[in-house]
């Protein structure tokens, strides 16, 4: 019965999950990639190197503010477009799929555009009647908060819209038959439906962010700006350009340990994990 | 009746990947029989001329195949990036193309795998023989001469373009030779909104090759015996005068912070700019269709390092980085002789010189390139050729040049607030040299 599915989880998560493990532990580089099974083991050393020597910690502390940072700002701006395309109106159908567009953009096209906006002669500077850089410099972070919650708010308004079409049309009547105006029924009847919603985007949005590789990639190249060296850009130029295997799938394996620690705190809190009500056996 | 032809078509299925997984071991050799046997060439894919490189594709395993009988299939990789991914996968599964055409700045990092054949006597022979190349070109081959990898395959060196009108307006009639030199007529030459200099700072690779120039130059290269010298008072200057162009001197445009190469090209291509240095012959065909057609030529950038009038004692007169295409062939090929036949068909004079005529890359084979000598608007290209030096021979240049790189893209926010701030710029090379000795202590 659990074949077919832990066959595949086997393969494609377990296995290569223990090979990492396993390359963390040797001294891997372009040397010694071509016989990579016999390359020397040296313990720890790599990730002594990578918290002591590299950008890592810098790296994490960039990730996880600016993920927490999108992901939060992403939730007002969800909640409003999907409680605004709630009732029906002419158009709405053309609303909701123009509200999509940027979700569904790939990342390579996002930031290949918002690249030529933030050029120093763009146009953003123009609208703003700023000028100066976006893409180096303390603004590169806005600009990547920016350009990520711009691509990322969609997730918040489509799960939220989800959770809406869930709500009971009765709860709506009797709130207006108790006399309440639409910001008193927003605030203590739709939102409170709306956490589990609310609370799967913001974990599903935080981890998509930590791990967002594509558009600060495209936006800043490498080597990044120190102000935008995030996580998946540092692994990226330690394997791909620096041929340190062994230091990066360290470096990885510190991140994903960083990140599921709160990651599963949360989910314990919020009863996802059991599926269960709160207060509930 | 389902399940038996279910089960019928999945045997099939693995029957016949387990057939095409059995490839034939053996081939005729250069001139036996080798119907059958394809093999595989990975190179870069051309973006200036897509259709001559496929047409280009089919011709030479038309060619191939009537020499030998064996047909190549070709693959393509979209940049540098994808190049060095797929060396890496292609190296630990030991399977993949055959013959791989490497930047040369690769070459190194190649030969660090140990991955590739190491070419002897009789090698050499089965390409040509050694002679039939420039020498100038076999300069990134490998460390020293009994342990070369790379065949050279197509030269392309950096040149500067300038704008002929633009100089003849200052009353100036050639390009400086010396940087400070070029500094200066860069300044006569920024008025109105024309600016002397057109350069990408935002370029991933175009930064650190002037930096090279100006250290190699001044006598003090950047990587010496397995020593960097990032942190010394050569490089300090070199940066200093590279990032002075835009902050100081006030000779390039502002925007320039957020240029790569190819928007250089367009502001030269648009006559806002006098000279356009670090470019190769590739960006003919760009600027023979733009505004300043027909108004700019080509010179060797200047070899005179700054701060200095003439060549210092122990400096190298270097025009450029040994730059173009290498021919490497792989250790777990099965078909190594078939390999080497290729790779003597795709560096005989007859095709050098029709994949110059095609793409404009300068041939590496000697009768080819002597033959195009006379063609005077490649005069400064084959020059520059033929003065070009080669990068370090290490597997750590990867790093080095990412940490000069560096350097650059962390003082660009300085930059486009028009200043060279000195202690941030000692303190970014103590940081770029630490990291590239580390990587030159690691080499193997």
């Amino acid at each position: 019965m659990f074949l077919p599915g832990g066959v595949l989880t086997l393969l494609v998560i377990v296995v290569p999950l223990a090979v990492a493990l396993y390359i963390s532990l040797l001294d891997l580089d372009q040397y010694s990639i071509r016989e990579w099974v016999g390359a020397d083991f040296i313990a720890f050393d790599n990730y002594v190197e990578a918290v002591r020597d590299s950008h890592l910690v810098h790296a994490i502390g960039i990730s996880l503010g600016y993920s927490a940072l999108v992901s939060l700002a992403c939730v007002p701006v969800g909640l409003a477009a999907a409680v605004a395309t709630q009732d029906r109106f002419r158009g709405r159908g053309l609303v909701r799929s123009i509200l999509l567009v940027p979700y569904v953009l790939p990342a390579f096209v996002v930031g290949s555009t918002w690249r030529i906006i933030f050029q120093p002669d763009g146009i953003a500077n123009r609208v703003l009647g700023t000028d100066g850089l976006w893409l180096n410099g303390p603004r590169s972070f806005w600009a990547l908060v920016l350009v990520q919650l711009w691509a990322g708010w969609p997730l918040v308004y489509l799960l939220a819209a989800a959770g809406l079409q869930s709500l009971d049309a009765t709860v709506h009547e009797a709130a207006a038959l108790d006399g309440a105006g639409w910001w008193a029924k927003l605030r203590y009847v739709v939102l409170p439906q709306l956490r589990g919603p609310v609370s799967l985007a913001l974990v599903i949005s935080f981890l998509h962010n930590v791990n967002s590789f594509t558009l600060p990639f495209v936006l800043f190249g490498v080597p990044s700006p120190v102000d935008v060296e995030v996580l998946p850009v540092l692994t990226y130029v330690e394997s791909f350009q620096n041929f340190e295997f062994g230091l990066s799938v360290a470096m990885a394996v510190v991140s994903l340990v960083l990140v599921a620690i709160p990651m599963a705190v949360y989910l314990r809190a919020v009863r996802l994990d059991t599926g269960r009500e709160r207060g509930s056996r | 009746m389902h399940r038996r032809t279910f089960a019928a078509l999945v045997s099939a299925l693995l029957l016949g990947s387990a057939l095409t997984a059995c490839g034939s071991d053996d081939d005729g050799g250069a001139t036996g029989d080798n119907t059958g046997v394809t093999l595989t060439m990975l190179m870069g894919v051309n973006n200036i001329y897509p259709e001559q490189q496929r047409q280009w594709f089919t011709e030479i395993s038309g060619k191939f195949q009537q020499e030998t009988g064996a047909t190549v299939r070709f693959e393509t990789f979209a940049s540098a990036n994808d190049e060095l991914t797929k060396i890496q996968t292609s190296v630990v599964a030991g399977q993949g193309p055959d013959v791989y055409a490497l930047g040369t700045t690769f070459t190194p990092t190649a030969y660090a795998t140990g991955a590739f054949v190491e070419l002897q006597k009789d090698d050499w022979d089965k390409v040509g023989g050694r002679d039939r190349f420039l020498p100038a070109t076999l300069g990134i081959s490998g460390p020293d001469e009994q342990h070369e990898v790379g065949i050279p395959f197509a030269s392309r060196p950096f040149v500067m373009a300038y704008n002929k009108d633009l100089l003849t307006a200052a009353g100036i009639d050639k390009p400086a030779d010396s940087w400070d030199g070029l500094r200066d007529q860069a300044k006569q030459l920024t008025k109105d909104s024309t600016y002397g200099l057109a350069i990408g700072y935002a370029d991933g690779f175009d930064p650190w090759k002037f930096i090279w120039a100006m250290t190699t130059q001044a006598g003090t290269p950047v990587v010496k015996d397995g020593k960097a010298a990032l942190d010394g008072p050569n490089t300090k200057l070199a940066y200093q005068s590279y990032l002075g162009w835009l902050a100081t001197d006030k000779v390039v445009d502002p925007a320039a912070v957020g240029w790569k190469n190819a928007q250089a090209i367009a502001a030269f291509g648009e006559g806002k700019a006098a000279f356009l240095p670090m470019v190769s012959a590739s960006s003919k065909v760009t600027l023979d269709k733009s505004a300043v057609a027909g108004k700019y030529a080509y010179a060797v950038m200047p070899t005179i390092p700054p701060g200095a009038t003439a060549l210092p004692a122990g400096g190298v007169a270097a025009t450029s980085i040994l730059s173009g295409d290498n021919v490497v062939v792989a250790k777990y090929s099965k078909h190594k002789d078939l390999s080497l036949a290729l790779v003597k068909l795709l560096t005989s004079e007859e095709s050098q010189t029709s994949y110059y005529k095609t793409f404009g890359e300068l041939p590496t084979n000697q009768a080819a390139a002597k033959a195009l000598g006379g063609d005077p608007a490649l005069a400064a290209i084959v020059d520059s050729a033929g003065k070009s030096v080669n990068t370090p021979f290490t597997g750590a240049w990867g790093q080095v040049q990412l940490a000069l790189t560096n350097v650059v893209v962390q003082s660009i926010p300085d930059l486009s607030a028009g200043k060279v701030d000195d202690g941030k710029l000692t303190g970014l090379l103590g940081q770029a040299q630490s990291t590239a000795q580390g990587a030159l202590d690691k080499a193997k």
